[in-house]
């Protein structure tokens, strides 16, 4: 692995798990389309919001962790910043893949449709009327939209033309512009958790919920670099393999702070709830702690919080490459069932009532968005070749 | 009784080196000082990992166990409080407790610990400051010691001199040799 960075030329692989994970996205975006078509389209289109919230949340946490990145001035992340940038490349996909949700809203968000509602959610609906209408919905969209691809563009663009002329100016204009962005990009996730997630009951408001997507969200790209630098760690052409364990066991660290992190604002939001018992707030939890869901909600508890803290205390477990990637798919795995567990209680009160469109399209959205990251990621260097930090990062020894 | 006995280096290398020397001679009690955090130092010492870490984690779940033991007792069964008419025993509101106590005896027990057993409290000083050159070990200076058997510092000073080191004390412990 001494290869050493000047050798290392554009990424000319990916090619085929490209073509491979289009062609298994094309498939379960089209089954799910059969499945809308064929039984019930509400029902289809819920299973398409958690897959599309899931995938779209894992490229903005991947993008903020990049801004993060840059305020701090981290020297020890530029070897795997390229993939940092190359998750979030992958946002003007999810413009395309949320169209069936504004071509469905009126099957997906009841405030949509207001002939639809009687009594005294009709009337609370018609007073939020100003906010949750169709028209600011779509512009909301698309501001949200144009910030992340704008804010993704730019680093991601400065990033590549520092590989051509070097110097020191493009990492300066990399941060501020990262340091700069972070609160528009906390603004917009957070009401994109609003508009898309919790305005699914128009009755339900908590301040905190975008901060619980933006939670879950950020440990998932925490955990998708954990896996995908695992799983490139023999290929010299690929950034994997130009870290030490030292990286893998400072990801470890963020993926353990995180998983605190999401079990805080979870437990934060849930306990604040429950013991204010404020009729327009805590029916949401009342649906979503009783029946079937209620088990769902004890297994989150232990397997997305109290299973993995204790595994991540290990710092054997942090500091081996392949077993850090399987807490990181675990953990990746919890985190669908999580939002899973937000969204689809408002169709299915009782239980769970999973039906294979749940996995059609957690397949189909996000084979997109991975043929389409690896698409960008083509012909492109693995790692930043003319950042000023490359060597410092290569490097890394905390002290 | 423990002496110690300290030696000066000039350059990282040879004070390494030395450190590998002693130890693979037995010389137990070996300790590195620097200015700057000195890469390889735990590797030519032969550290074992810190013992800290497992002195927090049981004392942090003993404190959340303890935590919610005390509030179920005490609200659950003893005198149960009726509060919002919530069960007395409501485990979301005894969490918050339960994790403060987790936090607060894991740092009690760091702090105290780390005070009576590790830094052997009430002692003020490490017997090493006895030697006023030790003070370049924050300035310029790289500093080995050893802490050994009184009848043995002549031999380890001995063998510090031949490694090159700049200067050689030896701190005499107290009490009957």
């Amino acid at each position: 692995m001494k290869t050493g960075a000047m050798k290392l030329g554009p990424w000319e692989g990916g090619t085929r798990a490209r073509n491979v994970a289009g062609a298994v996205g094309a498939a379960g975006l089209a089954l799910t389309l059969l499945g809308g078509m064929l039984g019930d389209p509400r029902r289809a289109l819920y299973a398409y919001l958690v897959a599309f919230v899931y995938w779209l949340g894992i490229a903005v946490g991947a993008l903020i962790l990049l801004g993060a990145l840059h305020a701090s001035s981290a020297k020890w992340p530029v070897v795997l910043r390229r993939f940092l940038e190359a998750v979030p490349a992958s946002l003007p996909a999810f413009v395309v893949l949320f169209l069936p949700l504004l071509a469905g809203m009126r099957h997906v968000f009841s405030w949509a449709d207001l002939g639809s509602l009687e009594g005294e959610l009709r009337h609370l609906v018609e007073h939020k009327r100003p906010y949750l209408n169709v028209t600011f919905f779509a512009v909301r969209a698309a501001i949200y939209f144009a910030v992340w691809i704008g804010v993704s563009h730019l680093l991601r663009a400065w990033s590549l033309r520092q590989d051509e002329v070097g110097g020191f100016d493009l990492t300066r204009r990399q941060r501020r512009l990262g340091a700069g962005s972070l609160p528009l990009l906390a603004l917009t996730m957070s009401f994109a958790a609003f508009d898309w997630m919790m305005s699914l009951d128009p009755r339900f408001f908590s301040t905190i919920f975008g901060v619980y997507w933006f939670a879950g969200s950020f440990l998932g790209a925490f955990c998708l670099t954990a896996v995908a630098a695992a799983a490139t760690r023999d290929d010299p052409a690929q950034f994997g393999a130009h870290m030490n364990l030292e990286h893998f066991h400072s990801l470890g660290k963020f993926m353990l702070a995180f998983v605190a992190f999401w079990g805080y604002i979870a437990f934060s939001q849930f306990m604040l709830i429950w013991i204010a018992n404020v009729p327009e707030e805590v029916p949401w939890y009342i649906v979503r702690t009783s029946g079937g869901w209620r088990w769902v909600g004890v297994f989150l508890a232990v397997f997305h919080f109290v299973v993995p803290f204790f595994l991540l205390l290990s710092r054997p477990r942090k500091r081996d490459p392949r077993r850090l990637a399987r807490t990181a798919v675990w953990l990746l795995l919890v985190h669908w069932l999580d939002l899973y567990w937000l969204v689809m209680p408002v169709l299915s009160e009782g239980g769970p009532s999973p039906l294979p469109w749940d996995l059609t399209a957690f397949v189909g959205v996000g084979g997109i968005a991975a043929a389409f990251t690896l698409w960008r990621m083509h012909g492109i260097a693995p790692v930043p070749l003319r950042d000023p930090y490359l060597a410092d990062s290569m490097r890394y020894l905390p002290p | 009784m423990t002496s110690w006995v300290l030696g000066e280096f000039v350059e990282e290398e040879p004070l390494l080196e030395a450190a590998r020397t002693l130890r693979a001679k037995g010389v137990t009690g070996l300790d590195l000082h620097s200015p700057y955090p000195l890469h390889g130092a735990e590797e030519a010492l032969g550290l074992r990992r810190s013992t800290v870490p497992l002195v927090a984690l049981v004392a942090g779940v003993g404190g959340a166990v303890s935590g919610y033991l005390l509030q179920w007792w005490t609200v659950g069964i003893d005198w149960p409080l009726n509060v919002g008419n919530r069960p007395p025993h409501s485990p979301p509101a005894f969490i918050p407790v339960t994790f403060e106590l987790g936090i607060l005896f894991a740092s009690l027990a760091i702090f105290l610990g780390l005070l009576f057993a590790y830094f052997e409290f009430p002692r003020v000083h490490h017997p090493v400051f006895e030697v006023e050159a030790f003070r370049s070990a924050s300035i310029d200076g790289l500093w080995i010691s050893a802490a050994v058997g009184r009848t043995e510092a002549d031999g380890v000073a001995a063998e510090l001199r031949r490694l090159g080191a700049r200067s050689v004390s030896i701190v005499p412990g107290e009490g009957a040799p």
